[in-house]
């Protein structure tokens, strides 16, 4: 500041200095309007950008910007004046704003991800800087919250924290094949190890005697033992092993395919499906006085040749496993439940006692081995062919009475 | 062979395996190794529960009678698993004496199996002289076990 000395100064020196001061007074006001300028543009970049609302410190809105007013789909006047429970979600926790709320009073920065409720009740995600601005005596004298809308990330984390568990339930299972498939092969293995050591000493037996046979004779005693039993015995596990792996490989390729084969979606018209499948199977159900009922059913979305298969393994195995105390009768069943088509195999068959049933789905498990033919991959590949297709196979039964089989898969719009 | 000490007759060792292959081969190894207790076979979890649960018409465990399982356990219909978990968790049952004899050798289902309280885990070597040797140790132990009777 001039000193106050302007009586001693003389007239000259009074002008000179007046009008250095309109000349400082110009320019600092020309500063000024350039700092508001650039001040406006600031904000109105950051108005492009951010979701902004400052607050009192009670919480009362006291500014939105339109951005706030876009996604929360509320109006300027029905904001100012209310509080952030307006599109509180319900969400987050009690503790999650008091934590909030304690770090801004006490004048420190809160950043966070929230979810928020738009007017019309769909939700958005953002994240969130408040920052406090306090008075002399450190108190908030408001909050500014800087937003920025995450709802499409959010919606991405989602989606990839579900396949992560998809993927970890796929690895799980692929484990339990790779242990089971691994215990089923070494069990053939066993008998042809075994069996095989079983005809080396056979044929050592048979080497003996021929070798100590003094006149060109061989005793027919020593012979009888190797060849009338050790021989076909080991010869039957022998070659039962082998045809088990054959078996088991052939399985197991075939499911593995299964994840290879492109799908083609499409609305899939089921009775005529079901009618071209119980035509197939006529010499059968005829020779095993066996009657099918195939219902009105409604239409789903599926691959045809993939869907036909499931429902052809149903049937084969409701054959299969019929009672031998009653005619056969299958029906099949069919409704709409919301999205969803489900269908119903039942028949009047021996039925799967409740313990039984978890197992029926796992890789090459059979109920009875050597009752029926069948390596335990028909409902193995049912279940997996389903899965492919976004729908699903249970099964309800009663030893006895019968086994229904259900089969949900999506409904195709009408 | 009787069982030492007790005089009684030595236990009946009961082969659950749904490979015949495999109980004729355990058998004959056994027997190799100097066992004379009577063997019986069961192709499956079931059949072996209802033999001591006295379920169904087939044959069925003999009271003062004693026995030792051998026990395979990927089985059709019920598994070793749960065959140990049933006979395990009965008052009376838990006391036989449970070798699984199985052809994997995961350590989750070592662990599990000793978790319900099977007595012994062996592997199954698929290599046959190594087999052989396993069943020739176990026919030398089993021979020496005391087994306690139970009330069917």
């Amino acid at each position: 500041m001039a000193p106050n000395d302007y009586h001693s100064l003389s007239k000259e020196a009074l002008v000179t200095r007046l009008e250095n001061f309109e000349r400082e007074a110009s320019e600092s006001q020309r500063d000024l309007v350039v700092a508001l300028r650039e001040l406006r543009d600031v904000k109105a970049a950051l108005d492009e950008h951010s979701i902004v609302v400052i607050t009192d410190p009670s919480g009362k809105i006291t500014y939105v910007n339109d951005k706030f007013c876009a996604i929360s789909r509320y109006s300027r006047e029905e904001l100012i004046g209310q509080d952030h429970r307006i599109i509180n979600s319900g969400f987050h926790s009690k503790e999650f704003f008091r934590e909030l709320w304690t770090t801004i009073g006490r004048g420190k920065v809160w950043h966070g991800e929230i979810r928020n409720r738009a007017k019309d009740g769909t939700y958005y995600w953002v994240d969130t800087t408040i920052f406090p601005f306090v008075d002399e005596a450190g108190k908030p004298r408001q909050y500014i919250a800087i937003r920025t809308d995450i709802t499409r990330r959010k919606a991405d984390e989602m989606v990839l924290q579900q396949f992560a568990s998809d993927l970890a339930e796929k690895n799980k299972e692929l484990e339990t094949i790779v242990y089971t498939v691994s215990h089923d092969l070494r069990s053939p293995l066993v008998n042809v190890q075994g069996f095989g050591k079983q005809l080396q000493k056979a044929c050592e037996k048979i080497q003996t005697a021929v070798s100590s046979a003094s006149n060109g004779q061989v005793p027919v005693e020593v012979l009888k033992q190797p060849v009338e039993s050790a021989i076909p015995q080991a010869l039957k596990f022998i070659n039962a092993g082998v045809s088990k792996m054959e078996m088991l490989l052939a399985g197991l390729l075939r499911f593995s395919r299964l994840g290879r084969v492109v799908l083609n979606i499409q609305p899939l018209r089921m009775n005529p499906m079901l009618n071209e499948l119980v035509a197939a199977t006529k010499f059968q159900m005829n020779e095993a006085k066996a009657d099918v009922v195939v219902e009105a059913l409604p239409d789903c979305l599926g691959d045809r040749g993939q869907t036909s298969q499931v429902f052809a393994n149903l049937i084969d195995n409701a054959l299969k496993y019929r009672s031998p105390d009653r005619p056969l009768l299958i029906t099949v069943r069919g409704r709409k439940d919301e999205d969803q088509a489900i269908y119903s195999v039942a028949d009047n068959g021996i039925g799967i006692p409740v313990e039984h049933q978890p197992k029926i789905f796992e890789i090459f498990h059979r109920l009875n081995p050597t009752g029926t033919p069948g390596e335990g991959l028909g409902l193995t590949i049912a279940q997996r062919v389903l899965e492919r297709q976004k729908g699903r196979i249970w099964v309800e039964s009663k030893p006895g009475v019968g086994s229904t089989f259900y089969v949900s898969l999506p409904a195709a719009r009408t | 062979m009787t069982t030492p000490g007790t005089g009684q007759h030595p236990p009946v060792i009961l082969i659950v395996d749904d490979d015949e292959g495999h109980a004729i081969l355990v058998q004959q190894n056994l027997e190799a190794a100097g066992l004379s207790n009577r063997f019986e076979h069961f192709t499956d979890g079931q059949a072996v529960l209802d033999f001591f649960f006295h379920h169904g018409p087939n044959r069925h465990s003999q009271p003062g009678e004693t026995y030792l399982i051998l026990l395979d356990i990927r089985m059709p219909k019920i598994d070793g698993i749960e065959v140990l978990r049933q006979l395990k968790s009965d008052p009376e049952l838990h006391k036989l004496p449970v070798i699984v004899l199985t052809t994997t050798d995961d350590s989750r289902e070592v662990e599990r199996c000793h978790e319900l309280g099977c007595n012994i885990y062996i592997q199954k070597p698929v290599d046959y002289d190594k087999f052989a040797e396993a069943m020739r140790r176990l026919g030398l132990f089993m021979s020496l076990l005391l087994v306690p009777p139970v009330k069917g």
